[in-house]
């Protein structure tokens, strides 16, 4: 008969199926420690671990979700080409997340180096109102100033970074502005 | 066909096996065929998640107490409620997927009418929710009106409860098709379609599943409890 091929390599005896089947023990170890794991995030977060709660989450997260793949998703003993498609898919996110971030953290210093654009700082300025990026370089404000101002006012940053929602809301936020300057 | 191979070993008799597709050559190959599509289609979906699961985390980068404020407004014991449900309910797939690999079709039936009970509570549990939320007026972009509702939260809630409805909303539409499909293999299991050689559609099925928790493994936390 015809030589058989899984995932491109000749398969010696193509009429066993190899499939791989768990003891019910291992599903309900599995089970118990998904509870056991979902308890804890529960009750951790209660507790005030401050900026370690979204570690602590995503550790547990991760530990559970690593327990479905291998066990429930048989991952652990499928066809290693499977685990590759996985992993592959997960550098992918990583990727994505990762320069995402990245740009996201680097970009007012690449801004206030650059002089690249003006932007609303709403974290830092709460209160405020609208502050340019360039208020951090106090020797370049003026010039940045003046380019805006020639360009037509606060084109490319300020308002576009706050609320595009109902203009009611937005009408609502900047009187919260105006209160609070007061 | 079977007249070429009449002459074949015993353990050929595959080839007889009426749910083999003629384009395949051995049952082994059509089921690997199956799952590495299924795997293939579960990367596009965790891809498609990851977008929103970004959405997120720059939402709460840019605005971190505007999340905190907003999340308080998120039921825990709902989500917690529903965290454990649908981890019962992957367990219950996958003992389904494990009953069918011994070749017990009675119990697959019983796992998967446990496993549809069990996304059914899911569905209730997120009504409830969604109810709540609709009432306050927590909706997201120019649906918001919580402020009309006596409900203060400083920011930008509306994105946020924009991000909350689109990752829900995606993981609910997922639930309900696993519930069908999962009605689907039931029924096709009734008919005898599947046995201890002949499986893949109820692992694929389970795969599919077991993803759904997957992603909800990563909301709830996310969502519901992270300060």
């Amino acid at each position: 008969m015809a030589k058989v091929f899984l995932n491109g390599q000749p398969v010696e005896h193509p009429h066993e199926v190899h499939e791989h089947i768990s003891p019910m023990s291992t599903y309900n170890g599995v089970i118990g420690a998904l509870f056991v794991l979902t308890g804890l995030t529960f009750a951790v977060s209660f507790a005030d671990l401050g900026p370690a709660s979204l570690t602590v989450a995503m550790v547990v997260a991760f530990i559970k979700a690593t327990l479905v793949v291998a066990y429930f998703m048989h991952l652990k003993y499928d066809d290693k080409f499977h685990l590759f498609v996985f992993l592959g898919t997960i550098i992918f996110v990583g990727i994505f997340f990762g320069f995402t971030m990245f740009d996201m953290k680097s970009r007012d210093a690449l801004n206030d180096e650059q002089e690249t654009f003006v932007r609303w700082k709403e974290q830092e300025n709460a209160g405020k109102g609208l502050v340019v990026g360039v208020d951090n370089v106090p020797e370049r404000r003026a010039k940045v100033l003046a380019e805006i101002e020639a360009h037509g006012g606060g084109h490319g940053g300020g308002e576009h970074g706050g609320g595009h929602g109902g203009g009611e809301h937005k009408a609502e936020a900047k009187a919260e502005h105006k209160a609070a300057a007061h | 066909m079977s007249n070429e191979h009449a002459h074949a070993p015993a353990h050929d008799d595959d080839e007889h096996n009426p749910h083999l597709a003629h384009h395949f050559d051995t049952m082994g190959q059509q089921t690997a065929s199956a799952k590495l599509g299924m795997w293939l289609f579960l990367a596009t979906e965790i891809l498609m998640f990851s977008g929103l699961f970004l959405a997120y985390f720059i939402l709460r980068m840019l605005y971190p107490e505007m999340v905190l404020e907003a999340h308080e407004h998120l039921s825990k014991w709902a989500g917690g409620i529903n965290t454990v449900v649908l981890l019962t309910s992957s367990y219950t797939m996958a003992l389904g997927v494990r009953s069918i690999q011994l070749g017990d079709v009675k119990k697959l039936r019983l796992m998967l009418v446990l496993t549809i009970l069990c996304g059914c509570i899911f569905m209730v549990v997120k009504y409830f929710e969604y109810s709540a939320k609709f009432e306050h007026g927590m909706l997201p972009g120019k649906f918001y009106s919580a402020h009309l509702h006596g409900y203060e939260i400083d920011g930008l809630p509306h994105i946020f409860f924009g991000v909350y409805f689109l990752m829900t909303g995606l993981h609910g539409v997922h639930v309900v098709i696993g519930l069908a499909i999962m009605l689907w293999m039931f029924v096709r299991a009734g008919r005898g379609e599947f046995g201890a050689k002949n499986y893949v559609a109820i692992e694929n099925t389970g795969l599919y599943w077991h993803l759904v928790d997957l992603v909800w493994i990563f909301l709830f936390p996310l969502l519901y409890l992270v300060k």
